[in-house]
């Protein structure tokens, strides 16, 4: 086995995830962050995964209002009580009390993403109160026209000027118990994970790396890992039922890559 | 798991003690899908009005958080009790930890003391340890099952060990005693696997 290989089996197994963007209480797709075009039913679809074979289902409400928060608990807790595999629910978590009424419908844990740009100590403060393994900070990069990483935040809308490299760190010394990092420049494209950044991120954080943005085919998975990505994450690719989660776990296994 | 599979009838009511120490919906969900009816468990009394047949220490929060819980409930006693005859008892993750006598996540507080070892800081290659892992077990209902983990303490080695697993290094990931089990993984999370572990344990 390779030096390469006995890295990525190194005990945990790589995981699949499947994303579920919901937007309005449906799973949606769009490229780019745009053009959203409607995928089905949350719960049918977390279970189909589930069943595939998917090691962890991530929901993001995309379109997360206050006013919609009802709506969207209720779809986190007829989700999860479903679902027998990990469970982690994204999109408009502001606060703490956002996090526990999340965390109560169900959710193993919670992904914060702009709120914790706004107001790091918020990362703490969950990190404290339910522990760093509930906490996934989702943080989208996009790399700009001199090749460096830009954080956004708000969907992918604003670009701030916060240092990406910088804030992995932070995030990391928060108590974050995992980064999801989304590079959006690869979203929608369909040309693989940014395997550079993510093999970075990777070696040298002591979190886990969830890779996301650019997948269309099992090999990108194959790819990522072998890069050293912990985790990899697609939506589009299994949505439109152009591969199942079965068909990356049979290309992971022929390449030796552990999986369940 | 033969001790599970020997026999006596699977019971109906799974009592889940209240650690007041997280979320149990995971659990709860859990337990109703396999079909058990589920009570909690808040003080001794409720042990006997609800008729339990299977006691379940659930694997949310920290060491010392659950250990005061169970003191100043008096539960820390029925539990001992529960174990001294012989009866099914599911430990998961700090479920599992709270039965030895300490743990480095809260010095000062002790444990249930039922099994000898201390809970120590595990040294994962990424902190917490979240993910799915392969156990080893002479146990061929355990050996091989890939089963998920949340975890930064553990136990390293114990005289009742059933499974273990090495993530950085090895730890102990299942004990078994008569129908006393434990985890340190989450079986209400590691999909069919999970399922029919414990399954296997509370039928006992």
């Amino acid at each position: 086995m390779s030096e390469q290989l006995e890295q990525v089996n190194n005990g945990l197994i790589p995981r699949v995830i499947v994303c579920l963007d919901v937007a309005n209480g449906r799973v949606v797709k769009g490229v780019n962050f745009k053009g959203l075009t409607d995928m089905g039913d949350p719960v049918e679809l977390a279970l189909r995964y589930q069943e595939q074979g998917a090691d962890e289902i991530v929901f993001l409400d995309i379109k997360a209002t206050l006013e919609n928060r009802a709506n969207a608990l209720d779809t986190v807790r007829r989700v999860a009580q479903n679902l027998s595999i990990p469970f982690t629910v994204g999109g408009g978590l502001n606060s703490y009390a956002d996090v526990e009424q999340f965390l109560n419908a169900g959710a193993d844990k919670v992904a914060l993403n702009s709120a914790a740009v706004k107001t790091p100590t918020l990362i703490n403060e969950i990190a404290e109160g339910f522990g760093s393994q509930c906490v996934v900070v989702a943080i989208d990069v996009n790399k700009d026209e001199t090749d460096d990483y830009a954080v956004y935040v708000s969907g992918g809308h604003v670009r701030t000027e916060v240092n990406a490299f910088d804030w992995f760190r932070e995030v990391e010394k928060r108590g974050a118990g995992e980064i999801l990092l989304t590079a959006m420049h690869r979203d929608g494209t369909g040309i693989g994970f940014d395997n550079e950044l993510m093999s970075r991120v990777a070696k040298e954080r002591n979190i886990q790396v969830i890779a996301s943005g650019g997948a269309s085919n099992e090999q990108h998975f194959v790819d990522t890992f072998m890069a050293g990505s912990d985790a990899a994450l697609a939506a589009g690719m299994f949505h439109r039922g152009e591969y199942s989660v079965q068909d990356v776990k049979k290309a992971l296994k022929q390449q030796q890559i552990l999986t369940r | 798991m033969s001790a599970g599979l020997n026999g006596s009838v699977e019971p109906k009511v799974v009592g889940v003690i209240n650690t007041k120490a997280g979320n149990l919906f995971s659990l709860y969900a859990c337990l109703k899908r396999i079909g058990y009816t589920t009570v909690q468990i808040n003080q001794p009394s409720d042990l006997e009005v609800n008729q339990v047949d299977a006691l379940v220490i659930p694997g949310q929060g920290r060491f010392g958080q659950v250990m005061k819980q169970l003191s100043a409930t008096g539960l820390d006693a029925e539990i001992i009790d529960w174990v001294k005859q012989d009866k099914p008892l599911l430990g998961i993750c700090v479920g599992l930890q709270v039965l030895f006598n300490q743990s480095e996540e809260d010095p000062g507080i002790p444990g249930l003391g039922i099994f000898q070892g201390k809970v120590e800081r595990l040294n994962s290659p990424k902190q917490p340890m979240v993910g799915w892992s392969k156990l080893s077990s002479g146990m061929s209902d355990l050996n091989e099952k890939i089963v998920y983990f949340v975890n930064s303490y553990g136990i390293k080695e114990s005289k009742v060990t059933a499974a273990t697993v090495t993530y950085g290094e090895q730890f102990v990931a299942a004990i078994n005693q008569g129908n006393i089990w434990a985890f340190q993984f989450h079986p209400e999370k590691s999909g069919d696997t999970g399922e029919e572990v414990i399954k296997q344990c509370l039928s006992s």
